[in-house]
């Protein structure tokens, strides 16, 4: 590499870098800063939240929210994926085209839909109540069920695009090989497609998973009064303009999110071990 | 690295000055930037307030429609000494916080109200009351039992006789005055109870009665409305003004007044307006007169107490105004002070007591 297109490449890198330094760096930092200086340097943010119950409750519900959205992402997005990528070019695009439509729509307003085809005079249960299957409404709307549908089906289109990309750098006549050297089909599958593609998908279950952890306006409307997330509570705190106590949760809101993805991606390490190496089954 | 972290400094800090000079080029004299609600309440105000005041005092009022989170984005304008507002709506559990955070100037009297025509408990020292708005029990009176009629919080609270699903404010100010009053307590003694550990306790425990009938917990005006007009819940307490849209849209409504919580909105100067003078103009305007008052409610119930207001005002129209004399009489005013005070102990415990 000589010394001139190395200066070239580093010029391309540096409107990412000042985004990223400006946008994210310093006011992730100056979050820290606020949460630990106000305006003299105290702890008294992290005593009184580590000394409530309430918050880690929070962030243990949140954490476990976000889990259960991101592997049921993984588990439907994962099929869905795979159909599109075994389709011809032109299909291809038409059913990522499908799978991009609900995302133009903002957030509010799908949750708002979810109230209507819940609710107790919704959709689902006009159905019901006229099929003769019940003749009292289910309640549905307002539980913590309502809460991953809907999240389910806001944040799947993030997981099969993600899941899609990583699926469609790979060769399919691996498989083929794998069939020709005497594999059987699940064993191709599971030996071959499945843990080269198991790094996408992990990507994609990590990206819905921090979109999860964040949340609050979804669960807000169609959950029921125990789902409530971490960052309810930063909005409650800022519109006290408690500043620093604000940050402090997030600050541990942060920390849950950063070891949670670890956690993630060391089981997923783990999983790709044995995928391949698992017996003959 | 630090070389290039400097370049992106100075980079930075040369943009932030081309845009700070830009906009004092574009500040005209004889205009105010005025931070009020957006939506219905914003297109009224137009028609009804901004415009007459230009006919009438040649300052032409420049409208933000406010986002929900106004008080941290004052903050931080007060706190870098770039105030873009200069006159703004503040809601009544806002207003303390506001005081306590100095972001206010001080109201000059002799300016806005120098016959000392309005009622002394809306002279505040840093804002002046322009609206009430109670947080009232609206009820489905189609879904009422048989000549049944829901007339006091003790009655939200009895299930058996008035069955059905009920919502609630997601949030401790207003309902455990409710839960109070549904126990028995006199609405003069609600903050005094309040006030002691005991009364806390009190309130909570009757909060637990109320609390598996709870369908949903709502967090902002419009959901209470749409709750109500779903049918996904009978009774609901919701703001008195927003009743108009569920009967109008033809679904059967009445407002329970009895028991009601009547707040106060605050019209304010953000501390270091650069044009003071004219804000206090507009607020003088906006609390004082009457003519434009009694029009404006006409869209909105939400009345303030400009001197001589219910004088020839129809009296239907009268009736509905939480400020009426026979519907303040059973209602209780909202204690901002109270939760200004408190709110943060009692909300963890609030969070706390529905996460149980």
């Amino acid at each position: 590499m000589n010394a001139e297109k190395k200066i070239t490449s580093t010029w391309l890198l540096w409107p990412a870098l000042f985004m990223l330094v400006a946008f994210f760096l310093v006011p992730t930092l100056d979050i820290l800063r606020a949460s630990f200086f106000d305006p003299e340097f105290t702890t008294k943010h992290f005593v009184k939240l580590l000394g409530s119950s309430v918050y880690l409750d929070v962030l243990w519900r949140t954490i476990k929210l976000s889990i259960v959205v991101s592997l049921i992402c993984a588990v439907i997005g994962y099929p869905i994926s795979y159909f599109i990528v075994q389709r011809p070019r032109k299909q291809q695009i038409f059913f990522l085209f499908l799978i991009f439509i609900p995302l133009w729509m903002s957030v509010l307003i799908r949750s708002y839909a979810w109230m209507v085809v819940l609710g107790r005079e919704g959709l689902f249960n006009s159905i019901l109540i006229g099929l003769g299957i019940t003749d009292q409404p289910v309640k549905m709307l307002f539980t913590t069920g309502a809460v991953y549908v809907a999240m389910v089906q806001i944040l799947l289109p993030i997981q099969i695009v993600t899941c899609y990309s990583a699926m469609s750098e790979i060769d399919l006549d691996l498989i083929r090989a794998a069939r020709i050297l005497g594999a059987k089909p699940w064993q191709a599958i599971r030996r071959v497609f499945l843990p080269l593609t198991l790094d996408g998908t992990v990507t994609g279950a990590i990206i819905v998973f921090m979109l999860s952890m964040g949340f609050f306006i979804t669960p807000a409307l169609v959950g029921g009064r125990k789902d409530i997330m971490m960052a309810n509570l930063i909005e409650f705190q800022v519109n006290q303009l408690n500043w620093g106590f604000a940050a402090a949760i997030s600050i541990i809101l942060l920390i849950g999110t950063v070891l949670s993805v670890i956690i993630i991606k060391r089981l997923s390490k783990i999983l790709t071990r044995r995928l391949v190496g698992g017996g003959n089954a | 690295m630090t070389s290039i972290l400097k370049r992106f400094t100075n980079v930075a800090v040369a943009a932030l000055v081309v845009a700070g000079s830009a906009s004092l080029a574009f500040a005209a004299d004889k205009e105010i930037t005025f931070s009020g609600s957006g939506g219905v309440v914003g297109e009224v105000s137009k028609e009804v307030w901004f415009g007459p005041f230009e006919k009438d005092t040649g300052i032409k009022i420049n409208h933000v429609a406010a986002e929900a989170k106004r008080m941290p984005q004052l903050e931080a304008m007060v706190k870098s000494g770039n105030v873009l507002w200069d006159a703004m709506e503040v809601s009544a559990s806002d207003y303390p916080l506001g005081v306590k955070k100095d972001l206010f100037e001080a109201i000059d009297y002799s300016v806005v109200d120098p016959e000392n025509k309005l009622p002394t408990d809306t002279r505040e020292k840093f804002g002046v009351a322009y609206a009430a708005y109670s947080q009232v029990l609206i009820v489905r009176t189609d879904k009422l039992p048989e000549g049944k009629k829901m007339e006091s919080w003790a009655d939200f609270w009895d299930v058996k006789n008035f069955p059905g699903p009920r919502a609630l404010r997601g949030r401790a100010e207003d309902n455990l005055e409710y839960a109070l009053l549904a126990d028995g307590v006199p609405a003069e003694d609600l903050y005094k109870v309040l006030s002691t550990e005991e009364g806390l306790d009190r309130a909570f425990a009757k909060m637990d009665e109320i609390k598996p009938h709870i369908t949903t917990w709502w967090t902002s005006g419009a959901q209470s409305v749409q709750l109500l007009s779903d049918g996904e819940v009978y009774f609901c307490p919701s703001y008195n003004g927003r009743i108009t849209t569920l009967v109008s849209s033809g679904i059967p409504a009445e407002i329970v007044w009895n028991g009601g919580a009547m707040h106060k909105s605050y019209i304010a100067i953000p501390k270091g307006t650069k044009h003071l003078k004219e804000a206090e103009e507009y607020v003088k305007y906006r609390t004082t007169n009457a003519d434009h008052m009694r029009e404006y409610v006409t869209h909105l119930p939400y009345p303030g107490w400009a001197p001589g207001l219910f004088e020839g005002m129809d009296q239907a129209l009268a009736a509905s105004m939480p400020t009426y004399p026979q519907n303040q009489a059973v209602q209780f005013a909202a204690s901002a002070e109270f939760w200004a005070e408190n709110l943060d102990a009692i909300q963890e415990r609030w969070t706390e007591w529905l996460l149980k």
